[in-house]
């Protein structure tokens, strides 16, 4: 049995993974999940769910293991798994959570520099954010979709999603101003960054 | 003076503004805050960090994943808990389960008075274990080749009790013949299993003794 190690190379794991190798599978796992998670518990929008989801979108991974072909990055290979995969769930999910729900208070986020409170501010104000917008503004502005892409990726024209972006950005702007306390009067400093 | 709306500004962070907002905002100072705001704020987006799965979750794919047959079953090294096991620890593993085996054996052999192995396995036929058609057969010639050696241990044991007066001491020319075969048959088995580490460590650590029987032969039978 070959040795895998976290410093084999990418492709050679891939193949070993794809091949049914536990240990490649589990070296990518590691690699790759925080990043899958993430994606997918932002478009859930809610803890329970984002398992769900990320246990999905990596048995799809390894399932389609076999056809990556190297075309893409592995890394934007899986992500659009992972986003395509949750999109697809919580259409099909019949029951939708309730908004009003209480907002978890963590969100446990790998170390990463900037303002942790920021971050978890934003967090939260994504959660409850209406679906529909959420799903467009984690997409263009915290994945880096195109509004061709994400079109494409809801079956909406660019138009929509750029309009959808806009009121997004809006609301969140409102969000995470009623979270930090202050009037939104013209309320540059109620969240300012 | 009328403000530039929400959505508007919220655009205005990456689409060109038109002649009228940017007349706007150059006047107006309230939506030119407005829009830094939109601007960090989707910056941070853009910066917000990856997020730790929950504890077990790996634990659960990979349940899913072998319950759909998307793993192969675990090996033995995997079963034993050893799949991280460096190689070169696996083979010392091997060795430790073969020389204790080994001197089981001998032990054994010695007790029931063992005849000259050592020279039945000088005289077997190399091909038995080159021509295993099946990993069975091929482990079943490793069988017999490790009696062999076990066999010729004791013989070696046996001829230096007798020959210097009680003494421990061996025979390494039976020895060597013995690791011979034992290599021969543990190779036949690996050309069946290639990946099978418990004939990887074998033959390892056999072709090891092997040199270092050669090595005393050598030393011993200096002929020049």
């Amino acid at each position: 049995m070959e040795n895998i190690s976290a410093g084999m190379s990418e492709r050679r794991l891939i193949m070993l993974a794809a091949d049914g190798e536990a240990r490649a599978i589990r070296t990518l796992y590691d690699r790759y999940a925080p990043r899958v998670y993430a994606v997918v518990r932002r478009i859930a929008g809610d803890d329970d769910l984002a398992q769900d989801y990320a246990q999905e979108a990596w048995i799809r991974a390894i399932r389609a293991l076999p056809t990556f072909r190297g075309d893409a990055r592995f890394s934007t290979w899986l992500h659009r798994i992972a986003v395509n995969s949750a999109l697809q769930a919580l259409r099909k999910s019949e029951t939708r959570r309730k908004r009003e729900a209480p907002i978890p208070d963590q969100v446990p986020v790998a170390p990463r520099g900037g303002d942790a409170l920021l971050q978890k501010q934003l967090e939260r104000a994504l959660d409850v954010l209406p679906e529909g917008m959420r799903r467009v503004l984690i997409l263009h502005d915290v994945e880096g979709y195109t509004h061709e892409e994400i079109g494409d990726t809801l079956g909406v024209t660019s138009g929509t999603s750029k309009s959808q972006l806009f009121k997004a950005r809006a609301k969140m702007r409102d969000l995470l101003s009623s979270l930090s306390g202050a009037s939104q009067e013209h309320g540059a400093e109620a969240w300012s960054i | 003076m009328e403000h530039l709306t929400a959505e508007t500004l919220a655009g205005l962070v990456n689409e060109v503004a038109q002649p009228e907002e940017a007349a706007h905002l150059a006047e107006c100072q309230v939506c030119r805050a407005k829009l830094d705001d939109y601007r960090e704020q989707t910056e941070a987006l853009g910066n917000l960090p990856e997020i730790v799965p929950p504890r077990g979750d790996w634990g659960v794919l990979e349940a899913r994943l072998r319950s759909e047959g998307l793993v192969k079953p675990p090996g033995a090294f995997e079963k034993l808990g050893l799949a991280q096991t460096p190689a070169w620890m696996k083979v010392a593993a091997a060795v430790m389960l073969y020389l204790g085996g080994t001197g089981t054996g001998v032990v054994l052999a010695h007790n029931d008075k063992p005849q000259a192995l050592g020279e039945m396995a000088m005289m077997s036929d190399p091909t038995m274990f080159a021509n295993s058609a099946t990993v069975d057969d091929a482990a079943s010639a490793v069988r017999i080749a490790e009696q062999y050696y076990v066999s010729a241990l004791a013989r070696y044991r046996e001829l230096m009790l007798t020959e210097s007066g009680g003494q421990p001491g061996v025979d390494q020319m039976s020895k060597y013949a013995a690791l011979e075969h034992l290599a021969a048959a543990s190779q036949a088995a690996l050309r069946q299993a290639p990946g099978d580490p418990y004939f990887n460590g074998l033959l390892a650590s056999v072709l090891g003794e092997r040199e270092a029987t050669a090595r005393m032969v050598s030393r011993k039978d200096n002929w020049f």
